[in-house]
């Protein structure tokens, strides 16, 4: 891995001679940028149309049942009905919880997984090859899966629960309001530790052995070597992975659709879950799309400010 | 003594292991078990580890009525689909931020992954009403085009770590030779990025294939994919557990498959061709 990021910077010093110098052929200098721009436009088409739309009908009254065009234009009626309306705060908390606490606890336990087959014992490469199998399955097959585990009659989980003596919650783990988030969040993490465990795996192999010798020699501990030494070397990969993995639990809506639908009450409900409440069960386009809205400030702002701060000293 | 306690190391070390695979892979077998149990075992309590397998739930879904095989069928087309579609766009992508130093370079590969960190619910009803609006409701077309928002992205990014192996000498020859980027892109580079592109379209696939929110606005009784069908059972009167084990496990095997031949691959899949596995 280090010999191969050697390679690849030694590949990109002469890249800046391909900056065409000789004017002989002028359609050169666009061609870099006629190249991209299929895929940008293609992608600001698919892009721009719901949020321009979702824009728009966030300041009208429009529930699809009754009309087939917004019915209204009624200011900020809609945005204030969602901040004000008994959802989206719960969910917004949830949706919070859950990404937070997963990413954490993805990215530990994956980094546990990873040390574990870092040893390098026979059987150890096998098992990390089948051990990525949950992360390759549908989140709504995930859902279905563990909706039969937690299943009140006769859920493994269930079962297990009771066997060790902690016992699972009379209304089921699914039907319980204090287990219900923790039941997604653990269906979640079953799924995406394996993501963590297999690529900081991978990450930590590319740290120089002589490295680590090194500091072994000084005296360092295995985990301070971890620490100082392991985990900047792998940082950039993980900070990808850990801002990746942040959204797309932040963006969970499958598995909340199979499991809980959110309930009871809004105890697992998450942001994307009352999107899709609002917008296809209720058919209100106006309050789904002021929602859109507020989801799309959130995610620009985390995102934005983890970039930010994240890749500011990137080189490309 | 040394050789004792890394014994004892060693035992600990693989009784942590099994702990561990117990915990992720026995969830799969026991859903998949589920697809081949007779139904007054599916609940049993205490849960029943040994039972007369049976294939009835399978050949129901799958053979006869066999509801769920054109299902699989449309997850096919849709998943193909959407990959066929998105080499054109992402393939000259990847080559033009490969090679050429372009202002803004980092900018455009952030702009892309955050693509795919965009809420999917979000843009559900806005494409549910503009594929109603100009006709294509229903159609896999309109999922094949959606879902080049999730394939573009990917395909680029990892299609670039592709091409950013690939000796830049190899090239420079050519250039010499007078040849122009666009031969060189068609002749040079595409022949020896052949299995970067064959890996690049097998994970595009898993992630199309896996997708199911798209499909759940956009796709019609005749078009809907297996996660679509799975959901169908779900909503219908009484819930048929081994139905939807044996459609899901269907939906399973795909990804999985492609995910062991291309064991060499998945580290560079899953983190976008940022790490080389």
């Amino acid at each position: 891995m280090s010999d191969n990021s050697l390679m690849v910077s030694d590949v990109r010093q002469p890249r800046n001679r391909l900056r065409p110098k000789s004017p002989n052929n002028r359609t050169k200098t666009y061609l870099p940028v006629l190249l991209i721009a299929p895929s940008v436009i293609l992608l600001i088409l698919l892009i721009a149309y719901p949020l321009i739309f979702a824009l728009r009908n966030s300041f009208y009254f429009w529930n699809l049942q009754t009309s087939p065009e917004p019915v209204q234009f009624v200011g900020l009626a809609n945005y204030r009905m969602v901040l004000s309306g008994p959802e989206f705060l719960p969910s917004l908390w949830n949706t919070l919880v859950l990404a937070v606490s997963g990413t954490a606890t993805q990215f530990f336990l994956g980094l546990a997984i990873a040390l574990l087959l870092a040893n390098k014992l026979p059987g150890m490469s096998v098992s990390r090859a089948i051990l990525i199998m949950p992360t390759t399955i549908a989140p709504v097959v995930v859902g279905f899966l563990f909706r039969y585990m937690y299943d009140p009659s006769g859920g493994l989980a269930t079962w297990l629960l009771n066997v060790v003596g902690i016992g699972a919650p009379a209304a089921g783990i699914l039907g319980s309001v204090n287990t219900s988030l923790v039941a997604i969040l653990v269906a979640d993490t079953w799924q995406w530790t394996p993501f963590f465990a297999i690529t900081l795996y991978a990450a930590l192999l590319s740290v120089s052995p002589d490295l680590i010798e090194a500091a072994r020699l000084d005296g360092a501990s295995a985990l301070t070597i971890l620490w100082r030494i392991k985990l900047p070397l792998i940082l950039k990969t993980a900070l990808i992975l850990l801002i990746l993995r942040f959204m797309q639990l932040f963006n969970t809506f499958d598995l909340v659709l199979v499991l809980t639908r959110g309930g009871p009450g809004t105890s697992s409900r998450t942001l994307g879950y009352t999107l899709y409440q609002q917008g296809l069960v209720e058919f209100n386009i106006g309050m789904a799309s002021a929602t859109t809205w507020l989801i799309v400030i959130i995610v620009n702002a985390i995102v934005g400010l983890y970039a930010f701060f994240a890749f500011r000293k990137w080189d490309w | 003594m040394a050789g004792q306690t890394s014994f004892i190391r060693n035992l600990a070390l693989y009784a942590l292991l099994a702990l561990t695979m117990l915990f992720f892979i026995g969830p799969i077998l026991w859903f998949m078990m589920l697809a081949i149990r007779p139904p007054s075992s599916a609940f049993a309590m205490p849960p029943e580890f040994t039972f007369t397998p049976t294939a009835n739930a399978l050949i129901y879904t799958m053979v006869d009525p066999g509801e769920n095989a054109p299902q699989a069928v449309n997850s096919m087309i849709v998943a193909i689909g959407a990959v066929v579609l998105n080499l054109p766009f992402s393939v000259p992508a990847a080559y033009s931020l490969s090679r050429f130093k372009i202002r803004g370079k980092k900018y455009i590969m952030l702009w892309y992954l955050g693509l795919l960190m965009a809420p999917p619910v979000a843009f559900l009803i806005p494409y549910f009403i503009l594929m109603k609006n100009i006709g294509l409701s229903g159609s896999y077309l309109s999922m094949v085009l959606v879902l080049q928002t999730l394939t573009i992205p990917f395909s680029i990014w990892l299609m670039k770590s592709f091409i950013d192996e690939v000796p830049f000498e190899i090239e420079e020859a050519a250039r010499v030779d007078g040849a122009s980027y666009l031969t060189i892109l068609t002749r040079i580079i595409l022949p020896l990025v052949i299995p970067g592109l064959v890996v690049t379209s097998m994970f595009a696939f898993v992630f199309a294939w896996n997708n199911a929110a798209f499909p759940l606005v956009l796709s019609s009784q005749k078009t809907a994919t297996l996660p679509i069908g799975t959901l169908g059972y779900f909503a219908s009167t009484g819930v048929t557990w081994s139905y939807i084990a044996s459609a899901a496990v269907v939906a399973m095997l795909p990804p999985m498959i492609i995910f062991l031949v291309f064991d060499k691959y998945v580290v560079r899949g899953l983190t976008f061709g940022a790490l080389k596995g």
